[in-house]
């Protein structure tokens, strides 16, 4: 049995399910992300496992321990909130130290732990600053500072970045993975933004309506989408509509593709824009290849990588070439070419 | 609009405030200086005779303490009484919120002349808490609840109540149900929680109620003279006693000021301790 299990977690409101299903195991120091648009459902599950609300059906067992029922106080979960929660009124020091306070540790131990906790989050020498004396970013690591000094069984992130600018953000992220490997701390991670996700987690679990619609490895996530959702979600992806011939292959704009279609109905073809070359007309292409052809609208020039969008027999080709190769000219009649096993046929969705 | 043309809205109010308030407030002062003669008429004059005597009067002095002494008592009531009434409104998600907020401010639109008769059926000494005490054989003789400082206290109390419900839901702008997960997401039972983390966010709020609770409390005249039973004598009653039965304006002047100075002071003190609560 993993360190943390939840199994079958249901939270309904008078006019909406929040949680439908959710089952998952993470084991001891894991990092886990829980990614899925917004209303998902990713903080009513954190809000679950905290104990600030109860759940109508299912179980959350701690390290072999059911706890699904056990008061907040009780917990020992260190909860990060979206908007820090920082008591106002208390110095930073005193923020940080409020849960062992509570715990009733000794005020000699309380201090030196506390100085300890604000140098690991680089904060050392603000411990006397009221919170409205300090930057988003500083907040934010208070905040974090204050869930870990008390040593909690999981570490609860909700969207703890996304109230940071984009740099910021991005140090961060890499602050916290690392603080996170060196403590061994098991961690749940809330967030919207697949590349937090990506980065700061060993495995993923892809939120959807309530359910959990993909676990897996971030390659897992990336590579082999489970679900028509998940490939929409993760990552960006052409969705193309394709159709089968009199043999049961898949066709796309006029061309056959070694490519198996799924079972019945009408489907998508998912394609990532970075796998995806650009060659000229005349060239063969290998066995194992997709490869249709179309004209170059534009190429868009976006920094660290080149957009272009090719049209074709019957819609349009995102194509992302790495900047500093050649840019096709506008107009250009071109093959576009990738890896029969890089396109992800999935069914179309009705709803 | 521009700036300069903007005020001429507040002309109206202000012309209104001119005509209603400040002018009888310049009367009071002016009647302050007057004195009364020996046959109790007024007399015209520049003098603090009056003021020197209503000072030195112990009864000016009982008054005083009478009246602190009530308005602590019924604010101090009140404020325990309202503190959980608009902690409930400003948490719950309640479909039925606004309609609750309005039921708690409700007493604010009864006449407080039907409210003291209200309170006479209750308290009274055949009202229903003698009555249900008496019936369940906790007292033989009807406790003495009105017409004495109790029903007075009592009958504040609960007609300052909705301000301070008003003024405590003004003032809970820091309290924030998250701190409160936050609390508890740390280890802090509810009870700790209140303690550290809500009871200490609400006491600006709680400053502000009790501010204007008191301000109420002093200046209440109905109350004290109806549930009083003429056994009651504070500040305001006096003040109107002597306007009316004895018609004695220099003295009801100078108690009037008096009181008034009293509540500035007050405030005054209170200010500064409130911004030594918020730092
Ligand atoms: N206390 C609540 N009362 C009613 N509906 C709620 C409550 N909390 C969450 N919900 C609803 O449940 C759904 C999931 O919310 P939430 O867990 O906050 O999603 P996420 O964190 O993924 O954005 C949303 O549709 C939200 O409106
Ligand atoms: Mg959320």
């Amino acid at each position: 049995m993993s360190y943390l299990e939840l199994s079958g977690l249901q939270k309904r409101y008078r006019d909406a399910v929040a949680v439908d299903d959710v089952s998952l195991s993470v084991e001891k120091g894991e990092a886990v992300a829980l990614l899925g648009p917004s209303g998902c459902g990713k903080t009513t599950t954190l809000r679950m496992l905290a104990g600030l609300v109860d759940p109508d059906r299912g179980a959350i067992r701690l390290d072999g321990a059911e706890v699904t029922r056990l008061p907040a106080h009780k917990r020992n979960m260190g909860y990060v909130f979206q908007s820090y929660a920082l008591f106002p009124h208390l110095s930073v020091a005193r923020n940080v130290g409020f849960g062992l306070e509570e715990r009733r540790v000794a005020k000699a131990e309380i201090a030196r732990r506390v100085v300890e906790a604000l140098a690991m989050v680089r904060l050392s020498g603000l411990d006397q600053r009221r919170p409205r004396e300090l930057s988003g970013g500083q907040q934010q690591r208070v905040a974090l500072a204050r869930s870990l000094v008390i040593r909690p069984s999981v570490l609860l992130l909700d969207e703890s970045l996304s109230n940071l600018d984009a740099k910021l953000r991005d140090t961060m992220r890499h602050e916290i993975r690392s603080i996170q490997r060196s403590l061994g701390i098991t961690t749940l991670f809330v967030t919207h933004d697949q590349v937090e996700a990506l980065t700061m987690c060993d495995r993923i679990a892809v939120m959807h309506r309530g359910r959990i619609a993909q676990i897996g490895s971030p390659e897992d996530i990336y590579e082999r989408p489970a679900t028509r959702f998940v490939a929409e979600f993760v990552g960006r992806a052409n969705a193309l509509p394709a159709t089968r011939d009199a043999e049961g292959r898949v066709v796309l704009w006029g061309e056959r593709l070694p490519v198996a279609a799924p079972a019945g109905g009408e489907f998508d073809l998912f394609v990532r824009p970075q796998r995806i070359r650009i060659l000229p007309i005349s060239e063969p292409v290998a066995d194992g290849m997709a490869r249709v052809t179309g004209k170059v609208l534009r190429s868009v020039f976006v920094g660290d990588h080149v957009e272009v969008l090719v049209e074709g027999a019957a819609g349009q080709i995102q194509v992302e070439l790495q900047s500093g190769t050649a840019l096709p000219q506008e107009g250009a009649e071109v093959a576009l070419v990738w890896r029969a096993r890089d396109t992800l046929p999935f069914p179309r969705e009705t709803a | 609009m521009s700036d300069a043309r903007l005020k001429w809205l507040l002309l109206p109010a202000g012309l209104f405030v001119l005509a209603v308030y400040a002018w009888p407030t310049l009367g009071l002062f002016r009647n302050a200086f007057n004195e009364t003669g020996p046959t109790g008429a007024m007399v015209e004059t520049w003098s603090l005779k009056t003021t020197a005597e209503v000072l030195a009067d112990s009864f000016t002095f009982e008054l005083t303490l009478n009246s602190l002494w009530l308005s602590l008592s019924a604010t101090l009531l009140a404020l325990a009484l309202s503190y959980p009434v608009a902690l409930f409104l400003f948490r719950t998600n309640s479909r039925f919120r606004g309609l609750l907020a309005v039921v708690a401010i409700m007493p604010m639109l009864i006449s407080g002349v039907v409210r003291v008769f209200g309170w006479l059926a209750i308290l009274g000494d055949r009202g229903l808490v003698n009555s249900l005490a008496q019936s369940f054989g906790l007292i033989t003789a009807p406790m003495k609840l009105v017409f004495n400082w109790t029903g007075v206290t009592i009958g504040l109390a609960e007609s300052i109540m909705p301000y301070m419900i008003l003024a405590l839901l003004a003032g809970f702008g820091q309290l924030d149900r998250t701190l409160e997960e936050a609390s508890r997401s740390l280890g802090a039972t509810p009870m700790r929680t209140f303690l550290r983390v809500t009871l200490p966010l609400s006491l600006p709020a709680l400053a502000l109620a009790a501010g204007l609770g008191f301000v109420l409390s002093m200046s209440a005249y109905i109350t004290p003279k109806l549930l009083g039973g003429g056994r009651v004598f504070v500040l305001a009653t006096e003040i109107f006693e002597q306007a009316t039965t004895n018609t004695n304006w220099p003295v009801a002047s100078v108690l009037a000021i008096y009181t008034l100075v009293l509540l500035l002071l007050l405030l005054a003190a209170s200010n500064l301790a409130a911004r030594g609560l918020k730092r």
